[in-house]
């Protein structure tokens, strides 16, 4: 038995390297659909970012797994859902015969729903195409990659021991394809995927077999009614279809709006000219196109829209642009890590062009002399002038007046009478994971009610005089209260711009989520990075978002840093409370599984030589950190202001050891 | 450092048009600024340009090209020249850079950025209408000679940031892009360099292809030509294909095993 959870990593590099970009690698649970769309028989199966596989597969060795990822690239690179039912009308007379324009035939009506509606029982056309389709793409998987021949064999060996005799025509099929032996009765099907599989054959030509197998194995389910077919609602390879389709029609409308755009420029200068000649003449032909043009860009706009919504809903969001990674998690109740508990999504900080970053600039300028006074303790001097040595810019006069002697006295000198500058180089990388849980929305200081003085309630008093109105106003205008994730954001970036200056390597992160697999880390600099006004935009844009699951954030931290290869490793969290998540745990008020989580990350951090800091801005922080941080690693700050001049002096503490 | 005396023709095969431009900044005169990625031939370019240019000329010079591989000991002095003692005084000696100036060879700056900022500067003089070099240790001002030309090259994208060519010294060169080759082309540069089959060549880019797709994880650059290259010339010599892959493409792209692992179950569905 093979396991998703040993070969995971590798498998997903593997997938990337072949695919030519990134996919997730999930395993079959984690696929939901609102739509009930279902995975094949083994779990295996893909959406447009993301293939599935099962957890757990009957394999001689992990190159299986390998085989079943190259069947869903091959789908890919054979171009499996870029079928088009227009052009295989075009091609195919057997099907122009058949086929008869569904009642509830609408532009987004999916290609292989027609297709397969074509036939009485679509599902079982749908079973033979892509049984059909499988043996087109395991022959050019064979042609182009036959390093994977091996693998295909021994996978099909092993699971052919499990086949048994049956009349079943699909069965059979598969049994075909696995070379083994079958029931020669079905043998027009067993050579229509022998032709699949030579030489370069279209998705047209599958179809096109389609129809000359059909009847033949229907008639198998339609003798016997113990083997009606059972009807399937939605599949998911038309779904996939439809996705490809959406790619086209997003084309397509580039192509519109660029035409829009060459008649806009045409119109601006010499066009305008002629129709004032011709003013109040019939409406010309080129403006008739413009309206046609602007019309079909209308509708194809809407037509695109809505077709996005059906997929995600159809098929969930849209995770391209984020990198998944899966964690294992402490349980304390059992004493045992879950394997591969928590999916990590990491996803970069998009900022809006328009993000206001006055404010944190004028924050760098308001710290900038505290913290670079912090730092000059800890900043090499640069360049140094390193003397006597066998090679370098300028002669030692020392070392060469020494050897000079040494000459006339008749020994041999010494051969280092060199002196060149070396840079001193500082071998740091720190992490900063920022907590943007829901609750770093709440202000900085609670408001208490403080019993007010004799002289408070006279003012009150004349307060209600009409002539103070003005001062009335004045007080219930309060300032906008400052929250947690501004101060959060203000100390990230006051120790951005000084740890620039000081050339250390750095990144940040702000993490959230809610539940183990969808734990968020979001990307608002990585190390290598360089400090720009970007990253400022991403810094400004990091805001509250859901729960705080500590521990695999933690985790991805120490991936990272362990990545960096820098000699010294510092991983700092901030956090405003103690780590929370729907699924965190047992029970959802018991917080007790989340902070053995989070101290067991943080141990094992440590195991690999990271410095880790916690610091909190939650007051009744002191009874959980203690348990949660090594070496009670940990500061809770009282004042927030106080954040970036503390984190400073901390970190200069961290890394002077 | 090492130089080239004219031998036979270096192969090269040309990507687009870069021979054409690099004939014509020579002619003009101009600086060149190579970029790329390792390994994918900009230093064989060099040497095949400096025996087209020498090819039919009168005069060689004696080191018509000079190499100098920078790394970030790299001064100044290091190519300029030095002060060494000999016996009983110090006497200055020429740096490759200096010695190229004077005798109007062609100098080629491998990995510029991997050197001190002290050296960059230092070359703005030659690259502009004066051409001339200033040795402060000897008060001297090298007028350049008249067929000197001044090839530098960077790997952008390669290292951190900090190490990024200022643009100060970007803009005084012509600028020739260089990536690796598509799998046609590269098949015929394996199948040339490595005297093997078209077939075999062909996996070898392939794969070369495909491991490049994942060249942000743990390693800068992907696998270059002249690696495939080399694993072509191991299997010309015998070594089955998969060793010859594992010495020369997957132990050497990465040491991070779970890459190294991946890039080997790349090759391994490529290779039959």
């Amino acid at each position: 038995m093979q396991q998703l959870a040993d070969i995971e990593e590798t498998l997903s590099l593997f997938t990337e390297g072949i695919a030519g970009k990134y996919l997730h690698i999930k395993a079959s649970d984690e696929f939901v659909s609102r739509l009930g769309l279902t995975l094949d028989l083994l779990g295996s199966g893909q959406t447009q970012d993301t293939i599935f596989l099962p957890n757990e597969l009957n394999a001689p060795s992990s190159a299986s797994y390998r085989f079943l990822v190259m069947e869903q690239i091959g789908q890919r690179e054979c171009g499996t859902f870029q079928f088009r039912f227009e052009q295989a009308l075009d091609r195919i007379e057997a099907l122009r015969a058949i086929y008869t324009p569904p009642r509830d035939l609408t532009p987004r009506t999916g290609d292989y729903y027609l297709l397969f509606g074509c036939f009485p029982k679509p599902s079982l056309a749908s079973e033979i195409f892509f049984l059909l389709e499988k043996a087109r793409v395991i022959g050019h998987l064979l042609r182009r990659y036959p390093g994977l021949k091996r693998h295909i064999e021994v996978y099909f060996e092993h699971v052919g021991r499990d086949s048994y005799p049956t009349q079943d025509p699909l069965e059979n099929a598969k049994n075909h394809l696995q070379g083994n032996d079958c029931d020669p009765q079905w043998a027009p099907l067993y050579k229509a995927m022998d032709e699949l599989k030579q030489g370069e054959k279209t998705v047209y030509d599958c179809a096109h077999r389609l129809c000359d197998v059909y009847t033949l194995v229907e008639s198998h389910f339609v003798s016997s009614d113990s083997l009606a077919f059972e009807e399937e609602g939605e599949q998911l390879g038309d779904w996939l279809n439809r996705e490809q389709r959406l790619e086209e029609w997003e084309e397509d409308m580039e192509k519109v709006e660029s035409a829009l755009f060459s008649f806009d420029q045409f119109e601006g200068d010499e066009v305008e000219a002629e129709l004032s000649e011709n003013a109040g003449g019939s409406v010309r032909e080129e403006d008739l196109d413009i309206k046609s043009l602007e019309e079909s860009k209308d509708q194809l706009k809407r037509r695109i829209d809505m077709e996005r919504s059906s997929i995600q809903h159809a098929m969930g969001p849209d995770q391209s642009i984020s990198r998944s990674f899966r964690y294992d998690e402490w349980d304390y109740t059992s004493r045992s890590y879950l394997r591969h508990w928590c999916r990590v999504f990491e996803e970069p900080l998009v900022a809006a062009d328009e993000e206001d970053i006055d404010e944190l600039n004028q924050v760098i300028r308001d710290y900038r002399p505290l913290v670079q006074r912090q730092l000059e303790q800890i900043r090499p001097t640069g360049l140094q002038r390193v003397k006597r040595v066998q090679d370098g810019d300028e002669l030692d006069l020392n070392a060469i007046i020494e050897a000079r002697q040494d000459l006339r006295a008749g020994q041999s000198p010494d051969e280092r009478f060199y002196s060149r500058k070396e840079r001193m180089h500082r071998d740091v990388c720190a992490v900063f994971l920022v907590d943007l849980s829901a609750s770093t929305d709440d202000p900085i200081e609670k408001v208490e009610p403080v019993p007010l003085t004799e002289e408070e309630k006279e003012m009150i008093d004349n307060l209600r005089d009409p002539w103070d109105a003005i001062t009335a106003d004045q007080l219930d205008e309060e300032e906008p209260k400052r929250k947690i994730i501004d101060v959060q954001r203000e100390a990230m970036v006051v120790m951005a711009s000084a740890l620039d200056a000081l050339g250390d390597s750095y990144g940040i992160y702000g993490f959230s989520g809610y539940g183990k697999d969808c734990v968020e880390l979001f990307v608002a600099k990585e190390p290598n990075d360089k400090f720009t006004t970007s990253t400022l935009r991403s810094i400004a844009s990091m805001s509250p978002k859901r729960s705080t699951r500590m521990g695999p954030a933690i985790r991805h931290g120490v991936t990272k840093l362990t990545q960096s290869g820098q000699a010294m490793k510092i991983l700092i969290i901030l956090s405003d409370g103690f780590p929370q998540d729907c699924d965190y745990g047992p029970e959802r008020g018991n917080h007790d599984y989340g902070v053995e989580d989070t101290a067991k990350a943080l141990e094992e951090a440590e195991r690999k030589g990271i410095e880790t800091f916690c610091i909190t801005v939650d007051r009744s922080g002191h009874d959980y950190l203690k348990r949660m941080c090594p070496n009670g690693r940990y500061m809770v700050i009282e004042e927030m202001n106080d954040l970036p001049d503390q984190l400073t002096k901390l970190y200069t503490l961290l890394t002077n050891r | 450092m090492n130089s080239l005396t004219l031998g036979g023709q270096p192969y090269y095969l040309p990507l687009k048009d870069e021979i054409s431009l690099f004939e014509s900044a020579y002619e003009a005169k101009l600086p060149i600024l190579l970029k790329g990625p390792t390994g994918c031939g900009k230093t064989r370019f060099v040497e095949h340009m400096t025996w087209q240019l020498y090819q039919g000329k009168s005069e060689i010079p004696e080191v018509p090209l000079v190499t100098v591989s920078c790394h970030e000991d790299l001064t100044a002095t290091d190519m300029v020249g030095r002060y060494l003692l000999k016996g009983d005084e110090t006497v200055w000696s020429d740096g490759p850079l200096t010695r190229a100036v004077r005798t109007g060879a062609i100098c080629y700056l491998d990995e510029i950025v991997e050197a001190r900022k002290d050296t960059t500067v230092l070359i703005h003089s030659l690259t502009d209408h004066r051409r001339i070099l200033p040795i402060d240790k000897t008060g001297e001002l090298v007028p350049a000679h008249d067929e000197f030309l001044l090839v530098i090259s960077y790997n952008p994208g390669y290292q951190s940031v900090l190490k990024d060519l200022k643009p100060s010294t970007r803009q005084r060169f012509v600028s020739l892009e260089f990536d690796y080759p598509s799998v046609e082309l590269e098949t015929t540069i394996i199948a040339h360099e490595a005297q093997i089959e078209a077939d075999g060549a062909e996996r070898l880019a392939v794969i070369g292809e495909r491991v490049r797709n994942l060249k942000q994880h743990g390693f800068e650059e992907g696998v270059s030509t002249r690696l495939l290259i080399y694993a072509g010339q191991l299997m010309a010599r015998d070594i089955d294909p998969r060793r010859a892959a594992e010495a020369a493409i997957i132990s050497a792209v990465s040491d991070d095993k779970t890459v190294q692992q991946a890039v080997a179950d790349i090759v391994d569905v490529i290779l039959p």
